[in-house]
């Protein structure tokens, strides 16, 4: 990485659920301010659980980062609660239930807490100006949203929070093809714009890997993979579990037991 | 006539109390049974702010007020703060526990005697008359004002501000909530504190016009129907199920038997929930099956 200190630092982190379920183990990724870095990994992979190690647990989650530690801006977050670690500057755009469905949207931004260091007027007019349909949507209840709408609303209020980095959980899941691309394209102009710090989980890796500068790959709660995100797009493995191209002849079944081979484990 | 605004002061009554146990249900999930007590304890405020300032009624009652209001913050920050992450049923034990102990606490504290702080303020509660030829005492004519300012303060705060919102916000879903920066023990803190004010407000108010001793508790526990009724998490549904239930206590006791009156709102309640049991504007989803 060309940054010479992270943003944010996640290293070698261990989170339980219930005190005795450990859903990811020894996991570290390091995002540099600035970049757009895509988490990726198939279902129950543990990617959401790294972005909510990062964001923080509540007391009804029971859940805690056990050993590790998560660093934003050389300060220790690990297990602070929720309302801080977006105190911080790290907001996060949840996978489901992204948006309170009883508020209208106009509440929605409302709601949420705008950091003492910045202008809540000032934010609101950029939120209207990156995302002109919630202007227009204002008085509409958020349950009653598109899905493309939902996703904008919950970027537009994560952006309320002033953040300096930008979980995003799973951007593309439920949307159409080209509402994706065009939220994708919203994230790197906001990035770009807002000088904005991105880390996108996905299970759809054709999307972050586009978008993505670097990338991790999640496996049963362990990073197995990373690197710069064109480079990984490269990787035999990547081109064949992630995205699906087994390369031009078809493979002999006797093959695909290799499945597990080079791995490699960190942490 | 009378009949009428027996009804519409009762109804103010059950409205007030009835609209703490929706904001904390609302806000927390948690089911205050606590309340009837702190609203005692509201009322036993003025006693003591009554002794204090006798000579400026108006200090004694805002002092009171104070003292409710960080009464309910207090309980939340010492004991149900807690219970974040147990079961709700152990939250509500909590309050039931909490509720026993004041009743003792209380009686122990400022004897079971019947207390008049009204009296204590030099107020003597003259009677009003109304055109139609009803009735009543000015605290009571106060009870009905006191109840439509509180909830448009209430509704205000709830949409028109932006730490109501928040709270409406905390209400739905707690995480994104705390995710969105909201910091959620200062909410409930709040919703605690807003729920002991209104319900201590309340308390003094019937203090002041019947007396105050360690019977209101039951005032509170009978308010629990309005809010059951009208479905715990609506305001809206708080007031039409207090109008309900003062509506069905005064006329049966009016035309049936007085004896009635502490078992008509549970009637009109085990009615309700046979019939209807998420309430009137209660969301449906919220019960949890027993």
């Amino acid at each position: 990485m060309n940054v010479a200190v992270p943003l944010l630092q996640v290293d070698a982190i261990e989170v339980a659920y219930h005190r005795v379920m450990t859903a990811v183990q020894g996991v570290s990724l390091q995002v540099g301010a600035g970049q757009l870095v895509a988490l990726m990994g198939t279902n129950g992979a543990g990617k959401t659980t790294v972005l909510r190690a990062i964001s923080g647990f509540l007391g009804l989650d029971d859940a805690r980062v056990t050993a590790g530690s998560i660093r934003f801006m050389g300060e220790s977050i690990e297990n602070l609660a929720p309302h801080r670690v977006t105190a911080l500057g790290i907001a996060l755009v949840p996978e489901r239930d992204k948006v309170f469905d009883n508020l209208t949207v106009a509440e929605n931004l409302e709601a949420a807490a705008t950091p003492r260091r910045a202008d809540r007027a000032a934010l609101l007019e950029m939120v209207h100006a990156q995302f002109p349909r919630l202007a227009q949507l204002a008085k509409r209840e958020a349950g009653y949203l598109s899905g493309g709408e939902r996703q904008m609303l919950a970027i537009g209020s994560a952006l309320m929070c002033a953040p300096k980095l930008l979980l995003v959980d799973e951007l593309s899941q439920g949307l159409a093809p080209l509402i994706v691309q065009e939220l994708i394209h919203k994230l790197l102009a906001l990035r770009d714009q807002l000088g904005l710090t991105i880390l996108l989980v996905e299970q759809n890796a054709r999307v972050a890997l586009d978008a993505a500068d670097h990338g991790y790959v999640i496996e049963n709660g362990r990073i197995v993979l990373d690197g710069d995100a064109a480079k990984l797009g490269e990787h035999q493995d990547i081109r064949e579990f992630y995205l699906g191209q087994g390369g031009a002849e078809r493979k002999n079944y006797r093959d695909v037991k290799q499945y597990k081979r080079s791995r490699r484990w960190y942490g | 006539m009378q009949l009428v605004v027996n009804i519409a002061v009762l109804a103010s009554i059950y409205a007030l109390i009835s609209c703490g146990y929706v904001l904390i249900y609302r806000v927390s999930r948690v089911l205050s049974l606590a309340h009837g007590e702190l609203m005692m304890l509201g009322a036993y405020g003025l006693v003591t702010t009554a002794s204090l300032f006798a000579a400026q009624p108006g200090v004694a009652v805002a002092a009171a007020g104070l003292l409710a209001a960080a009464t309910g913050a207090l309980v939340y920050w010492v004991l149900m703060r807690r219970m974040t992450g147990e079961a709700v049923l152990a939250a509500v034990l909590a309050t039931i526990a909490l509720g026993i102990l004041l009743r003792g606490a209380m009686v122990l504290i400022w004897s079971a005697q019947v207390q008049h702080p009204a009296r204590m303020l030099g107020f003597d509660n003259p009677v009003v008359a109304l055109p139609g030829g009803a009735r009543l005492s000015t605290i009571s004519l106060l009870l009905v004002g006191m109840n439509a300012l509180v909830y448009l303060a209430l509704w205000w705060f709830l949409t028109r501000t932006r730490y109501g919102i928040a709270m409406r916000a905390a209400g739905q879903n707690p995480r994104l909530a705390a995710q969105r920066g909201i910091n959620l023990h200062a909410v409930y803190a709040l919703a605690w504190g807003i729920a002991v004010f209104t319900g201590g407000l309340t308390g003094i108010l019937i203090a002041c016009d019947a007396g105050l001793d360690a019977t209101m508790a039951t005032i509170g526990l009978k308010a629990f129907p309005a809010a059951l009724v009208g479905g715990l998490d609506s305001l809206v549904g708080a007031l039409c199920g207090a109008v309900i239930v003062a509506t069905a206590e005064v006329l049966l006791i009016h035309y049936v038997d007085p004896l009635l009156s502490d078992v008509v709102p549970f009637l009109v309640l085990t009615a309700m929930l046979i019939v209807r049991p998420w309430g009137l504007f209660g969301s449906r989803e919220e019960l949890d099956r027993v």
